[in-house]
């Protein structure tokens, strides 16, 4: 009997969330089990991590890799993860470009603590006590993984070989992946599974598009009654579709909400960020400067927006990895 | 301690901006000035990319208001550079580091000024922090 190719599954800096759409394969992930051996899931099986260190390198088929690099502990098992695998896809929005807790890249390690463990409302924190790596307790050492003052996107950190994008990545594209690991037939390394195509090019509401666009006032979600059919960016509501890589299957687009980026930019484009910036502002249109700044001041946190899942790969958000993170 | 100068990167419309002067000996004068067809040809990677490579300043140059040889490039420009500034403020880099001028100066002569100044200005704000 030959053995069924291994396969792991891990979460670094995540929310489980790409591990929840990895179940919403539903029956699929019966077959998925049947043509693989599941070596690695603490989300939903219980492995130790010792199995996998006594493991040969390379033994590993496949290691799907969710979320951000953010601490040592993440860095670790990615590491490890690296070294035992034949293939490792960087699965999710988190994993490929740092996803939204890469937005922390915007304040500094500091910034965070201090808030975190001070000055938030609700912290009660009189004796001033802040996460350390080392602990001295009743002759023992007690140790916390490093927090480390960036999140880092899983290539900064260790080789990848495939991206599958999203927040989550939808079960079709996973079951696609999935197979195609298991049948051999896998496109060249480095490859995103997912279509090269802007969000824009397959969704329906293009075709009530006008032909020219001109944006005077924008909109927030919450403030207007979205038409389900129209073009968000037809009627002044910020929608990352026309930077965004489509795939996805739409599902914000058919509960009438605008496209965050979760999918990061098509092929090609280095920083969905910048481009989708250009992209709107061609769009505004006014008669005076005034106007002009009035429309870019209505524009609320433009880059918390602009680079919602993608500041850790942004031209000006990537870090390359501290000396000590070196192998 | 080592007088700090700052990095300025200048593009300029070549339609406005120095057609009559002599461009060789302008740009011997001037570093990192970076003429090009049409502001409105000035992408926002261009500008992240000058800040990454370690640009403390970007100045872009572009013709007056209502003389664009692509009818509205200027402006265009103008507006990007106006919401950029907003998002490079997020990533810790001051807005007066982005500026953006309208002017018409066929032999170039105040491009040399208008870039002391503004490195004049980037002196007393400093390196960049946060990158």
């Amino acid at each position: 009997m030959v053995d069924k190719p291994k396969v792991a599954i891990y979460w670094l800096g995540a929310c489980a969330g790409c591990d929840e759409s990895i179940v919403d394969l539903n029956e699929a992930i019966l077959q998925v089990v049947e043509a693989v051996d599941i070596v690695l899931w603490p989300v939903a099986m219980d492995f130790k991590y010792t199995h996998i260190e006594s493991m040969q390198d390379g033994e590993v088929a496949l290691s799907i890799l969710s979320g951000s690099v953010r601490n040592s502990d993440h860095e670790e098992m990615a590491r490890l993860l690296r070294k035992k695998s034949k293939l490792v896809l960087a699965f999710g929005a988190c994993a490929c470009f740092g996803g939204t807790a890469g937005l922390a890249n915007f304040k500094t390690k500091e910034d965070i603590f201090n808030w975190v463990y001070r000055d938030a409302p609700t912290v009660v924190n009189p004796e001033n006590k802040f996460p350390q790596t080392e602990t001295q307790i009743n002759g023992m050492t007690l140790t916390l993984p490093e927090f480390y003052d960036h999140v880092y996107t899983l290539d900064q950190i260790i080789d990848v070989d495939y991206y599958l994008p999203g927040c989550p990545p939808p079960p079709d594209l996973i079951a696609n992946a999935v197979n195609a690991v298991v049948s051999g037939d896998l496109p060249p390394k480095g490859s995103t599974l997912a279509p090269r195509m802007a969000l824009c090019d397959t969704c329906s509401r293009n075709k009530k598009k006008p032909s020219k666009m001109e944006i005077r006032q924008i909109k927030r979600i919450h403030e207007v009654e979205a038409d389900p059919d129209s073009c968000f960016l037809a009627e002044g509501i910020i929608c990352l579709g026309p930077a965004t890589r489509s795939g996805c299957g739409e599902t914000c687009i058919k509960t009438n909400i605008p496209c965050r980026g979760c999918f990061g930019p098509p092929p090609g484009v280095v920083g969905a960020g910048p481009k989708y910036l250009s992209a709107l502002t061609s769009l505004i249109k006014a008669e005076t400067d005034e106007e002009v700044r009035e429309i870019i001041d209505s524009i609320v946190d433009p880059a918390g927006y602009f680079y919602r899942f993608t500041q850790p790969s942004s031209i000006l958000g990537r870090k390359k990895p501290g000396k000590h993170m070196e192998e | 301690m080592e007088k700090y100068s700052p990095k300025l990167v200048c593009f300029s419309c070549k339609f406005g901006w120095g057609y009559l002067s002599d461009e060789p000996a302008l740009a011997s004068r001037i570093t990192n000035w970076i003429p090009v067809i049409c502001s409105g040809k000035i992408d926002t990677s261009h500008i992240l990319k000058a800040f990454r490579a370690g640009a403390d300043g970007v100045l872009i140059l572009g013709c007056s208001e209502g003389h664009c040889h692509y009818q509205d490039g200027n402006i265009q420009t103008e507006k990007k550079v106006l919401l950029l500034q907003k998002v490079l403020e997020t990533f810790g880099i001051e807005p007066e580091r982005l500026k953006i001028r309208f002017s018409v100066d066929a032999e170039g002569k105040s491009i040399p000024l208008l870039i002391n100044t503004m490195e004049k200005k980037l002196v007393k704000l400093g390196p960049i922090k946060r990158l």
